[in-house]
């Protein structure tokens, strides 16, 4: 007589499912938690309101646009830019001469913005941002 | 006759606490990104360098809707400057982070009273960009 072998069915462990999820979860936390961020570090003076009795003269100026960039009255692109204000700031040992005021047409770009700026913090100047103030002036 | 009442022995199932452990994970991670900004949709600008920014104490987003949003919780730029101090405490400068996320198609307008807050608050700011993709070489 030829006895049959009974099949043995091996079922993992229905209580052990949640561990296996728990410790995935884990697993793709700590991979999501490792990925820095990049970016560029930017040095600016404290904020503060000033009059118009600075001394336009000694700083220099830059204006944004969204068609191009004008250094002292110069119209210029990115790559010209960067070398003339390399230039400039070459001559100036000052930290108060080595303050370049930005000023940015309202419709600029962000990555414009960071190209000058960068053109700006790699010549070693100090940026300083000038804003428009709001004023409303009520006319009877 | 008296007859000797049964004990019951009342045991919590220990093949439940695998349950318990995940369901107590999924609240913190929920927690933990109702406080992040990871739900704010933004693009970053690309910039050829970046250096690895080191850990911050604040985080300012402008999204793609030029909406700002301090540590993900929607501000305007007026009260920006006093809510980040206040984040700031007395953290001595040099470590006085501030990411500041900006959205690739947000104009002057909107991004420079921010950087101004961010400076008047005595942040040290960093930009977060996205390395400029290298071309493929044939």
């Amino acid at each position: 007589m030829k006895l049959k072998r009974g099949k043995l069915l091996v079922d993992p462990p229905a209580c052990a499912s949640s561990d296996i999820a728990f410790t995935l979860i884990i697993f793709f936390l700590v991979c999501a938690a490792v990925q820095p961020e990049t970016g560029m570090s930017q040095a600016l003076p404290k904020t503060e309101e000033k009059s118009e009795e600075r001394d336009q003269s000694k700083n220099l100026e830059v204006s944004i646009t969204p068609s191009g960039i004008v250094l002292n009255g110069s119209p210029l692109q990115l790559p010209e830019f960067t070398r003339r204000i390399a230039a400039e700031l070459k001559t100036k040992t000052r930290e108060q001469d080595r303050i370049v005021v930005v000023k940015s047409a309202p419709d600029t770009d962000y990555p414009a913005w960071i190209g000058v700026s960068r053109a700006i913090d790699s010549a070693g100047g100090i940026l300083t941002l000038e804003l428009e103030s709001e004023r409303t002036i009520e006319v009877k | 006759m008296k007859l000797q009442r049964r004990k019951i022995t009342a045991s919590v199932p220990s093949f439940a606490m695998g349950d318990i452990a995940f369901l107590l994970l999924i609240f913190f991670v929920i927690l933990a990104r109702a406080q992040d900004d990871s739900h704010i949709k933004w693009q970053p600008a690309r910039l050829d360098k970046v250096d690895v920014a080191p850990a911050a104490r604040a985080s300012v987003v402008i999204d793609t809707g030029s909406k700002t949003y301090l540590d993900g919780k929607e501000i305007s730029p007026e009260e920006l400057a006093t809510k980040l101090s206040a984040v700031l405490g007395d953290t001595p400068a040099g470590n006085r982070h501030v990411f500041l996320k900006v959205d690739r198609d947000a104009q002057a307008k909107v991004f420079e009273p921010v950087i101004a807050a961010i400076s008047e608050a005595g942040g040290d700011l960093i930009h977060i960009l996205e390395p400029e993709k290298q071309p493929a070489r044939k």
